[in-house]
């Protein structure tokens, strides 16, 4: 398989008036065409944040401060603004969580998919409406003609998630990139999202960078899979083997503390809580609350490594 | 007898639009009954607009009945003054999903900690610090952080100190609010093992309410599936896992995402959860149900009990469990 995109050692810092926050310190990873790789990680630990810096949209005080983001062979931290504004929404598009905010709610849903498709492909309003029924039809919403004239208020939860779902795809795009999008839906409608996204992946040969905290949703939408914690990727390989044969503790730690069908006893748990990822990082971030630490912990940052083929672990133990 | 008998509950909300013209009403809560005995825990699970917080409330006496029975320990809740409430208040108490929302950002962790003991007068002054910062010990935080503010703390952190805050008045019922949904995922685990700690040190009884269904499962000892505003089965938490009897609580099953992918994918259910203020006719469940027949359509199935100690209200239970996918 050929690779779309390819992030290598990227860095993307917060410059707060509280100090230096390392959201995403040196992240690298690949997609390869059609393939859906998931990030996966607890609150805060930099995973969304990968994500805008992808698209270069990170939020102030935050800078990409080092690294390469190459898709099929350009450099999109170094292209034009002019030039990364045509990526966005046509190369590369994104669904987020909540997609009440995310959608115009003064605006009809056909003329927002609409715009989408005059922006990029330059079609005439009518054909744009035509062809926006058309996605919606796409996306499993009955009667699109009329849900073209509704408001965003007017339209459930998951409706409107593929509505999102629906200007996404309007151009076509090589990646979508998914930041939990079925966290905030019923455990029903999320199982039909999924659905229609692994539905969608497989007929365009679409690559997926699926964002979640949810292993159960993982498990069953993902090829590979990055466990992120602190702002670093600390294992990555095949959804298979990871789950199989978890070797970071982090990695051992979340999927031990998942409730498991028939499990009625005390929950194994990852004592303490996630550290400040601030100036100063000496050692492994995982330490404090790692329950196997050995010699160089405490005073060495652990490189990622490959210990089996394509299984990459950061941890001194190995 | 059992600690809480609830019988019968029903509640409905007048809905305007965005002028203030009524909508017509919203049933949230229809004809719900259940028991829940001393150290149990009842899961109450369904998908949102359900009414499985507005049960909660309506078990508190947060908001006021319009029908049924609030039985706790044989006293009918509901025919309570406000003043002869007070005592039960103490002996229900409740905790919320959004541990931020819910603890003053004004007030310190022992000011929060003391109001217990001062509104209920269950410790002289003097002692109240001490029962403080055992409370604060209890539920795994330390004593340093008695003069901290709610924003100081970490969303589990902040949990904890709602646990402790329900804890102080020692109450016999807890009523648990979508508790670890806001929580990720290592510090839900702690929560869901400080809670477990905390019943059995104290015999307390859990109205534990959720969506999360493997969260529902490791923690009950009984369920209750409800569907736009009605309970459509209560069972054993084995049992119901096992082998569903309602269309319904099939379907959830077959949706929950495992965490394994060695397994099936989930089997979606068709079509959307149905507006409340104008549910479908007869079996509120039928326009989804792949058992639905022509009486689904006429006529609401009543909860009524099937094998062993179990209710289900569905016209087709005895074939239920023919689409069921299979667990590890």
């Amino acid at each position: 398989m050929s690779t779309l995109l390819e992030v290598k050692n990227l860095k993307s810092y917060f410059f707060t008036r509280a100090g230096l926050v390392k959201a995403v310190d040196d992240v690298s990873f690949a997609i390869a065409k059609g393939e859906t790789l998931a990030l996966v990680g607890e609150s805060g630990c930099g995973k969304s944040m990968t994500a805008l810096s992808l698209l270069r949209l990170l939020p102030e005080p935050g800078k990409v401060v080092n690294g390469e983001i190459q898709l099929l062979g350009r450099d999109m931290l170094r292209l034009p603004d002019l030039e990364m504004r045509r990526i966005r929404g046509n190369e590369i598009s994104m669904i987020f969580q909540e997609p009440m905010t995310s959608l115009n709610p003064v605006l009809k849903i056909g003329e927002q998919i609409a715009e989408v498709l005059r922006l990029h492909e330059g079609l005439s309003e009518q054909n744009a409406l035509d062809k926006s029924a058309e996605l919606l039809r796409l996306v499993g919403i009955s009667d699109p003609q009329r849900r073209l004239r509704d408001y965003p208020h007017q339209l459930s939860g998951g409706q409107r998630q593929r509505i999102m779902i629906a200007m996404a795809l309007a151009c076509d795009p090589q990646l979508l990139i998914a930041d939990e999008p079925t966290t905030a839906l019923d455990v029903t409608i999320q199982a039909q999202i999924m659905d229609l996204l692994q539905r969608l992946k497989q007929e365009r040969q679409m690559a997926t960078l699926l964002i979640s905290h949810d292993l159960g949703v993982v498990a069953g939408n993902a090829d590979r899979l990055a466990i992120m914690y602190a702002g670093k990727i600390v294992e990555s390989g095949p959804v298979p083997m990871l789950f199989e044969n978890p070797l970071h503790p982090y990695t051992q730690g979340l999927l031990n503390c998942i409730p498991r069908p028939g499990q009625k006893s005390a929950l194994p748990t990852i004592p303490g809580q996630l550290p400040n990822v601030g100036e100063n990082q000496e050692g492994c971030l995982f330490l404090d609350r790692c329950d196997r630490p050995c010699g160089p912990c405490g005073h060495q940052t652990p490189e990622l490594q490959e210990i089996e083929p394509d299984h990459w672990v950061r941890c001194w133990r190995y | 007898m059992s600690l809480l008998d609830v019988r019968n509950l029903r509640k409905s909300f007048r809905t305007t639009d965005a002028f203030g013209r009524s909508k017509g009403r919203l049933v949230a809560v229809d004809d719900v009954s259940f028991t829940l005995q001393a150290g149990e825990t009842l899961g109450l699970v369904g998908e949102s607009g359900c009414g499985k917080s507005t049960t909660g409330k309506l078990v508190m006496q947060l908001l006021q009945a319009e029908q049924g029975e609030v039985l706790f320990e044989g006293t009918d809740l509901r025919k309570l003054t406000p003043r002869q409430m007070r005592p039960y208040r103490r002996q229900i108490q409740m905790i919320f999903q959004d541990p931020f929302s819910s603890l003053n950002p004004r007030m310190t962790v022992t000011d929060i900690l003391s109001e217990p003991f001062i509104i209920h007068k269950l410790a002289p002054k003097r002692e109240i610090r001490d029962r403080v910062i055992q409370l604060l010990e209890k539920v795994g935080l330390k004593a340093e952080h008695e003069l901290r503010y709610a924003h100081e703390f970490s969303g589990g952190q902040r949990q904890r100190i709602g646990i402790a805050r329900a804890l102080a008045v020692q109450p016999k019922l807890i009523i648990a609010d979508e508790p670890v949904s806001a929580l990720d995922l290592s510090v839900q685990a702690q929560i869901l093992n400080l809670l477990r700690e905390i019943q059995q040190e104290n015999n307390l009884s859990y109205l534990f309410i959720a969506h999360d269904l493997s969260v529902i499962e490791h923690v009950s000892n009984r369920i209750a599936v409800m569907y736009l505003g009605r309970i459509v089965e209560t069972a054993g938490a084995e049992d119901l896992y096992r082998s569903p009897q309602h269309p319904y609580t099939e379907a959830l099953l077959n949706a929950v995402p495992l965490p394994d992918p060695g397994h099936p994918r989930p089997i979606p259910l068709t079509g959307e959860i149905p507006s409340p203020i104008d549910p479908p006719s007869g079996c509120h469940f039928h326009p989804r149900c792949p058992y639905a027949d022509e009486k689904c359509r006429s006529e609401a199935p009543i909860l009524t009990a099937s094998v062993g100690n179990r209710q289900v209200a569905c016209h087709h239970f005895d074939q239920v469990g023919r689409y069921l996918r299979h667990r590890s």
